[in-house]
């Protein structure tokens, strides 16, 4: 580094973070309370939570826990392990590599929420405390010992001066002294640990390397397929609170990190692993209704990452983009032989079908995108918007009555036949090795192949010459065109691209659901897809990233499921989620480079940006 | 009535509206360069609030007495709202990547939309709205609804308001002074963030009018009126060239009278008879949206937005 | 310490004839004309707002000259900065603008962008000429970090460079397009002396690859130091050009800009005296008061 600076940018110090305790306990007794409150928890566990069973799951049994009991005992053993590795018990050491506290604080509050949700809700529901057991208020008195033994322990906190280089920071911009000073003593109390140093895992030998990821794909599996199966409301919202928390406490303890080095090292195999667990997913499951679910998250996954390509990684605002997939749907309709298409006589072999769909979809794409990508983005967004709301208006009229008969209007294209691939038949239930597969095990099986075919394209394209192109346009247009990029072809590829890759998508979701009908596709409605849903998937989940948007689809799409109250708030909390998410965390769930960040946090500076020279 | 007057007329009426919902795009992206999505439903919040003053006034109170309490109510919900947003929602993303602010007006939008659907009563359909009494009046062969004079009416009133302010008053050239270079405003001493509020705040009470005449015309508020209207009220700012304020005007009247023609006269040509109508109105809007980026994008009167290159 | 190679005034790379830009009422420029040689340093001074910066953004094809003509090698600028850059023509840009969220070497790989043609059925398909290309595009990138001396740091994000790498990056990706002509605007802004001579030694060594440099600057040391050549813009009109001496010595751009006589030139013994007379006579009047 230079010794005289005159730069004229502030160059911040990078900092590390502070220990601290939160609240002031000797060591000795923080450790034994928090102890203390897990074991505590855990026995609660196994006494009656309530009396009757008009609460879901059978909370009533003395011996065994039952329905969210399982989640607090699962809470609270974690919060044991990781407690005694972070205490430096021989032996587990390798839970914690970090030797951060902050993980044993995260799982404690996660036990925490999760069971003072479960007593409230108990309460609640059955109108009256009164109706809580003995067994309830134990578990409720011990996770709060639990917490209060881990805000005693001495964890990472936010470094007194922030190096962190995000785009925006907490309350930077509030004009206010008083709120700035509030404002930093949040940020004061927020905790940090992504620049503690973890060992290599690398170093491990390559079989052991290899049988982690195996596991992670198990686990993760067993995960998705409890939570997708889950009966009651309830349960999953318990079960959402304790894995944000258990996520958030795993990566404090710098397991995340030292995966995300595994899988970048072995990523085929990382791959492999991923998609045989996608694939055993229809085996492990034995409810039509789970593989229905399967199936649609694949559907709006794949599509999201479609989006991807055009707002993620080019970033530009496509606000119709579920128009594209219609258009695949109707495209595939209208050829599959269905008796209502206008061409009942021709019925296309799937690959043609799937051509026909992402054909007539880049049409449309290239017809919309010419025009409009060669002005200001803005533009794009509003015509897009338009397009969407078109697309559905003009479908819905295409009836004969009011317009040329093309897609039979409101009632759609009904009694789309099953495909059938080299003689088996989608529609029926075939038995394979001692599982059976119904309708939509199949269905799902076809639409994971598709959907291995988008990430290849996503990620090979991505990495490499159009792909860097891209980035580039979306990161300072200006500057692209200088170093010799057309952005207006670059634009019109990524537009076109992501606009057939929705249409492909349409070709199965058409066969799927039966029958393709003008409702679904609008901006903005009740059940997915739509294109609010799919952008808000898009930033949610992570921007440029691959398994970014298939967990946000995943999500968007089993909350409202699963949590059937909130149908009607779903559209609010989308919106007022977007708002949150680029006031807060714009990066979404999985941040992409989020690893490089933190492999160099020590050289972390601003860049000037338009202060300049 | 199908002759021409009478669809150049209702255009004109239409187009109004338009024009007044679009002042508020325009303006607002003039200065900051920034789509508000959420001005559609700042223009339905205008109807609601407007509405809410009516049903809480007595029984019997007169429509000419209800009527100035109703606008200024539509107007203090619309503008609060509007004033609301930018300071919560989209300053404190001034400095981020353009795509930020637009998926927060996006998400904004939908909270909005939402929250009157889920918590006005009775909202989940469309909500009746008082009507001014008298009328049709005919005109030679036009004939024009009370609401329609209305609109006229303040439709005039708003415009040359703003003209006048815009050219003579001191904040309106600091605006104009913003909207051309707004570091160089803020070096000259002008306090650009009082000016993006009030021109925010225009925006928010032009568009609570639009939603007083909306009502009036049509009878009834609905919770998604905004959506469309947004729509079409940018299209019209864009038709009219985005960041000129006039432009948004005759933006407004030309999609207006486009749209009334295209469904009274399309189905005549030839070929296209089913195409015409009033389901076919909107896919002609947007038709036309196409076309005025492809020929002329800077819109008729040309563009005026800050150059921030 | 300075390297300096006597480069022969070559033939006429670059050559901008009676450019005008007007902007609505304003004239930005007026009437100048440019010509830059093969194997030459020229370099482009004067107050601020005189319109430098919209003189390069002429030579790029960001502007369209409402006047006057552009030629790079004889033939007229095509009207799109990127046609611009596959002619030869590279620049770095006043304010960085680096693309931030991409590492140091993708930084460099979009540099070469238009010298390299695999397009996205390439990208899907990667055959053995994709991976070729590739490769000989990394190997290319990795020189040019090597000649800025960012090797190691090929991985970091760009975002995370210090400011004098910053700079730095932005040459080496405006190379990558294999320029003929480098614009560089304002590059030493904001640095302190050293990384002054750091950027001198580069610009020599571009130089002394064949590539021509045009560049504007405010550092007048760093100014005559490196250039054969400097033009004199002030207020849009192009006041004087010659070489840093004569430059230095005019009285109208010592009037418009300068200020005072540069430090090395002939009258500063005089101008030193005449200070020093003016002090005592300052002091004298104190004293009497």
């Amino acid at each position: 580094m230079t010794d005289i600076s005159l730069t004229a940018v502030d160059t911040l110090p990078a900092a590390k973070s502070r220990t601290a305790r939160l609240i002031p306990l000797p060591l000795g007794a923080a450790r034994a309370v928090t102890l203390a409150g897990a074991v505590i928890s855990a026995v609660s566990t196994f006494l009656s939570w309530t009396y009757t069973t008009a609460f879901p799951g059978d909370l009533t049994v003395t011996g065994y826990p039952g329905g969210l009991q399982v989640l607090t005992l699962a809470g609270a053993l974690l919060t044991t392990l990781f407690a005694l590795s972070a205490f430096g018990v021989k032996g587990l050491g390798w839970l914690n590599p970090s030797h951060s506290q902050n993980s044993v604080l995260l799982l404690a509050l996660g036990t925490f929420v999760t069971t003072w949700y479960t007593v409230i809700a108990i309460a609640y529901e059955l109108k009256g405390l009164a109706n809580l057991d003995p067994g309830g208020v134990i578990a409720a008195v011990g996770t709060l010992v639990l917490v209060i033994g881990a805000l005693g322990l001495p964890l990472d906190r936010q470094p007194a001066l922030p190096a962190d280089g995000e785009f925006y920071e907490l309350g930077r911009f509030a004009e206010n002294a008083s709120v700035r000073r509030g404002y930093r003593a949040l940020r004061d109390l927020r905790l940090a640990h992504s620049d503690r140093p973890v060992n290599d895992p690398r170093t491990l030998p390559g079989w052991v390397q290899r049988l982690i990821i195996t596991l992670a794909a198990a686990i993760g599996l067993s995960l998705l397929t409890f939570a997708i199966g889950t009966e009651y409301s309830e349960i999953f919202i318990g079960l959402l609170i304790l894995i944000a928390f258990g996520a958030w406490g795993l990566g404090a303890s710098g397991l995340v990190r030292q995966f995300s080095q595994l899988t970048a090292e072995h990523r085929s195999f990382a791959s492999a692993m991923g998609f045989t667990a996608a694939l055993a997913y229809p085996f492990v499951q034995n409810d039509e209704h789970y593989a229905n679910l399967g199936v649609n998250i694949l559907i709006f996954g794949t599509v999201a990452l479609g989006l991807n390509i055009v707002v993620g990684l080019t970033g530009l605002l496509d606000l119709g983009y579920v128009a594209f997939l219609g258009v695949g749907a109707y495209a595939a309709a209208l050829v599959s032989g269905s008796q209502f298409s206008i061409w009942s006589g021709v019925q296309f072999p799937f690959w043609a079908a799937a051509l026909t769909g992402m054909a007539a979809s880049l049409v449309f794409g290239v017809l919309i995108g010419a025009p409009t990508l060669r002005l200001r983005g803005d533009y794009l967004a509003i015509v897009t918007l338009g397009f969407g709301e078109i697309f559905r208006l003009a479908v819905n009229s295409l009836d004969g009555v009011s317009g040329p008969k093309i897609t039979n209007g409101p009632n759609g294209i009904a009694q789309i036949p099953d495909l059938e691939l080299f003689g088996y038949n989608l529609g029926d239930a075939h038995d394979i090795g001692g599982f059976t597969l119904g309708r939509y095990a199949n269905y799902y099986l076809l639409m994971l192949l598709i959907t291995v075919i988008v990430v290849l394209v996503f990620t090979r394209s991505a990495n490499s010459r159009i792909g860097r192109a891209w980035v580039a346009i979306r990161e300072d247009e200006t500057a692209a065109t200088a170093m010799g990029i057309n952005g207006f072809r670059v634009k019109l590829i990524a537009f076109a691209l992501g606009a057939s890759l929705a249409g492909l998508a349409g070709t199965v979701s058409a066969h799927v659901t039966y029958n393709v009908v003008p409702s679904p596709y609008q901006f903005a409605g009740a059940a997915p897809p739509n294109s609010a849903f799919l952008l808000a998937a898009v930033v949610l989940g992570g921007m440029g990233t691959v398994s970014g948007p298939i967990l946000g689809a995943s999500l968007l799409y089993l909350i409202p499921e699963k949590l059937g109250f909130l149908q009607n708030y779903e559209l609010f909390a989308f919106g007022i989620a977007l708002i949150l998410l680029m006031r807060f965390r714009p990066e979404g769930l999985i941040a992409n480079r989020r690893r490089q960040l933190e492999f160099h946090a020590d050289d972390a500076l601003v860049l000037p940006g338009k202060a300049g020279a | 009535m199908n002759t021409l007057p009478q669809q150049l007329a209702n255009g004109l009426f239409l187009g109004s509206m338009y024009g007044l919902i679009a002042i508020g795009y325009t303006m607002v992206y003039g200065i900051v360069q920034l789509i508000n999505f959420a001005h559609g439903e700042i223009f339905m919040t205008g109807g609601f609030g407007a509405l809410t003053v009516y049903t809480s006034l007595p029984d019997g109170t007169s429509i000419w007495v209800a009527l100035p309490l109703m606008v200024i109510g539509g107007s203090l919900v619309a503008v609060l709202i509007a004033i609301g947003a930018e300071r919560f929602a989209y300053r404190p993303l001034r400095g981020a990547p353009r795509l930020a602010p637009l998926i927060t007006a996006i998400g904004l939008s939908l909270a909005l939309q939402q929250a009157v659907f889920n918590w006005y009563p009775k909202a989940d359909n469309a909500l009746s709205f008082p009507q001014l009494p008298g009328g049709p009046f005919h005109v030679g062969s036009i004939s024009i609804q009370s609401g329609d004079i209305f609109l006229v009416v303040v439709a005039v009133i708003c415009m040359s308001g703003l003209a006048a302010f815009v050219r003579t008053s001191r904040t309106g050239r600091a605006m104009q002074a913003t909207a051309q270079d707004p570091d160089t405003a803020q070096l000259m001493g002008i306090d650009t963030n009082r000016i993006i509020v009030i021109a925010f705040a225009i925006g928010g009470l032009f568009a609570a009018v639009a939603a007083v005449a909306s009502g009036l015309k049509y009878g009834q508020v609905k919770y998604d009126m905004g959506f469309q209207a947004g729509l079409k009220a940018f299209t019209a700012a864009v038709l009219g060239g985005i960041g000129n304020i006039y432009g948004a005007m005759l933006g407004g009247l030309v999609l207006g009278i486009a749209e009334s023609c295209a469904s009274a006269y399309i189905s005549n040509i030839p070929g296209m008879e089913q195409l015409g109508g009033g389901s076919w109105a909107n896919v002609w809007a947007f038709v036309l949206l196409i076309v005025v980026l492809l020929v002329r994008p800077q819109g008729l009167l040309g563009e005026r937005v800050a150059d921030r290159a | 310490m300075t390297t300096t190679t006597q480069a022969p005034a070559g033939t006429p790379l670059l050559e901008a004839s009676g450019v005008i830009m007007r902007f609505g009422g304003l004239t930005a420029v007026r009437d100048v004309d440019l010509t830059v040689n093969t194997g030459e340093i020229v370099g482009l001074i004067g107050p601020n707002g005189a319109g430098k910066t919209t003189f390069f953004n002429c030579l790029t094809g960001l502007y369209v000259p409402t006047e006057g003509t552009v030629k790079y090698q004889g033939n007229v600028l095509p009207p799109k900065p990127h046609l611009v850059t596959k002619a030869g023509i590279a620049r770095t840009f006043q304010n960085i603008r680096l693309f931030a969220n991409m590492t140091v070497l993708e930084n460099v790989l979009v540099g070469r962008h238009t010298r390299t043609k695999e397009g996205l059925l390439s990208a899907l398909i990667r055959g053995p000429g994709y991976h070729r290309a590739e490769a000989k595009s990394r190997a290319r990138a990795m020189e040019l970090l090597e000649f800025t001396g960012l090797a190691d740091k090929a991985e970091h994000l760009a975002r995370n460079l210090p400011y004098g790498e910053q700079r730095k990056l932005e040459i080496a990706r405006a190379l990558a397009s294999e320029p003929g002509l480098l614009l560089l605007d304002e590059p030493t802004a904001g640095m302190n002396p050293q990384e002054t001579r750091a950027t001198e030694e580069l610009v020599f060594a571009v130089r002394d690859q064949g590539i021509s440099v045009l560049v504007i600057e405010h550092d007048m040391r760093f100014i005559f130091n490196l250039c054969d050549r400097v033009s004199v813009l002030v207020q849009g009109e192009k006041l004087v050009e010659g070489t840093s001496e004569v430059v230095q010595r005019d009285d109208r751009v010592i009037a418009a800009y300068l200020g005072e006589p540069f430090e090395g030139a002939p009258e500063d013994e005089a101008g030193a005296e005449i200070e020093a007379a003016e002090a005592r006579n300052i002091s004298k009047t104190e004293d009497d008061q």
